[in-house]
């Protein structure tokens, strides 16, 4: 018996909302027996997404509020992401029951057409192995995954023009000089790529298509995924669903620009140490202790370059605020590799 | 309590399991039951980043999901052994998911549930040290062949 096409919808622009709520509706519908789909939409403005797990205080809601930003909370993986016109989403849903049982094995076997799809646009694309899809070393292309009902949804999008500075923004830090080195990593390790969106949605079509066995068949939603559309739509504008209380994040602030690339800080007291950690080195940091008298800039310097473990025996080695400090570079270097 | 080492991974031979949601029951008497993920379940997870799960007194239905997890920005259910209502949750494991991948058996046990049908759920579940020691080699061997598993 042939395999059941795989369904193609292309939303084009479509409000913020709708550009989470329709794949989630068409997870519902491949959920109770419909075709794989490959979906495409654009938003029509700006907004901020948060994936499942994340604690909705992780972005900066004045911020937000102030830019006229709207805040979704997804059902998929991933951190606090700004959105905008400059992106184009796609998303691959298919039965549960048609991926691997190893799920990374899973995100990477439906993100593999994906990166065959930018290198058709000219887009020097390679999936690598933590699963970011990058481009001479930056990420080109955001990606979530998760199991929504009986399906597997993996979501991404090309990128042609990026706000790095809206990106770092919508993200609490802890104080200002933060957030700009935070901007700093994200201009330096996430890349737009003006390729063509139709282009793009052209080979990915054919990438998927290929990968599953499938033929494309260009389609719409069910009455089924539209009876389960009105119902996401309302859900998603609930605050009991953004503001999901039951979300926890450990005592250390983190955020993942990309894979080996974090900002991160932690606290005890009066003590407090932010830093940017880029493939396990320092490269950025700011220390604060009443007992650093003066001296944080000479102890920023000496733990530049080094990894957490290096730096911790450094500050070890200069007395009580080190010593506090080394406990604090003890605490991200656990969190950063959850 | 009795540990194996089933083609790398440890199990333990007192539990009872739900092989294809990779859960393990432990009974604590009363009708109260302990519920874990299994080594192997977790070598397939990635490295857990989060885990979120439903409140104390909420009922949950065997094969429904009780929370979720995510791993490698892959959100997934944690599905139920057993019918019943949650009575604890690991608050320590919500805070560092790290300790279930550290220690799945013990400190890093998921939640604690009074079953509902334990006597008909339980025969579902896989127990005994011969019968664990079997199925988990061919679960081994079935991700291995699929190449989901390095050697």
């Amino acid at each position: 018996m042939a395999a059941a096409p795989l369904r193609v919808i292309d939303f084009g622009r479509v409000s913020p909302l709708r550009s989470q709520t329709l794949w989630h509706a068409i997870a519902h519908g491949v959920s109770g027996g419909g075709p794989a789909t490959l979906s495409l939409m654009q938003p029509a403005a700006p907004y901020v997404s948060i994936g499942y797990h994340v604690p909705y205080e992780d972005v900066d809601h004045e911020r937000c509020s102030d830019a006229g930003l709207p805040v979704y909370r997804r059902m998929v993986g991933g951190g606090p992401v700004y959105l905008d016109d400059g992106q184009i989403f796609f998303q691959i849903t298919v039965p549960v029951e048609d991926t691997p049982a190893v799920r990374s094995a899973a995100v990477a076997g439906l993100l593999a057409p994906a990166v065959r799809a930018f290198r058709a646009v000219g887009v020097a694309a390679v999936l690598e192995d933590h699963g970011d899809i990058v481009a001479g070393g930056r990420k080109v292309c955001g990606h979530g995954a998760g199991q929504i009902e009986g399906a597997v949804t993996v979501v991404g999008n090309l990128i042609t023009r990026f706000d790095h500075a809206a990106a770092a923004s919508v993200i609490r830090t802890p104080d200002e000089e933060t957030s700009v080195e935070l901007e700093r990593l994200m201009r330096r390790h996430v890349a737009a790529t003006p390729a063509d969106p139709e282009a793009f949605r052209d080979a990915a079509v054919v990438e998927y298509t290929r990968a599953l066995d499938r033929v494309a068949e260009f389609s719409h939603l069910t009455a089924d995924e539209l009876d389960a559309l009105t119902e996401l739509d309302e859900r998603f504008t609930s605050p009991s669903w953004v503001e999901e209380p039951a979300r926890r994040r450990g005592s250390t602030w983190r955020v993942k620009v990309k894979s080996g690339v974090w900002m991160a800080a932690a606290a005890s007291g009066e003590t407090r140490a932010a830093l940017s950690v880029v493939d396990g080195r320092i490269e950025w940091a700011r220390f604060a202790d009443p007992m650093l008298n003066g001296a944080a800039a000479a102890v920023e310097d000496s733990c530049r370059g080094r990894t957490l473990g290096e730096a911790g025996l450094v500050l070890c080695r200069r007395g009580e605020p080190g010593m506090r400090l080394a406990g604090l570079l003890g605490d991200v270097e656990r969190e950063i590799r959850r | 309590m009795a540990k194996l080492t089933v083609d790398g991974f440890v199990v333990r031979d007192d539990l009872a399991y739900d092989l294809e949601h990779h859960m393990w029951v432990e009974e604590l008497g009363s009708g109260v039951v302990r519920i874990g993920m299994d080594a192997l379940g977790l070598e397939t997870s990635g490295t857990l980043a989060q885990l979120s799960f439903e409140p104390a007194e909420f009922d949950v239905d065997r094969g429904a999901a009780f929370g979720s997890l995510e791993a490698e920005k892959f959100v997934g259910p944690l599905i139920a052994p057993v019918s019943g209502r949650i009575l604890a949750i690991n608050e320590a494991a919500l805070e560092h998911p790290g300790i279930v991948q550290a220690d799945p058996y013990g400190a890093g046990w998921l939640i604690e549930v009074r079953a509902h049908r334990l006597d008909e759920e339980r025969d579902r579940l896989l127990q005994g040290a011969e019968e664990i020691h079997s199925s988990f080699s061919a679960k081994i061997r079935e991700y291995r062949v699929e190449g989901v598993l390095s050697e």
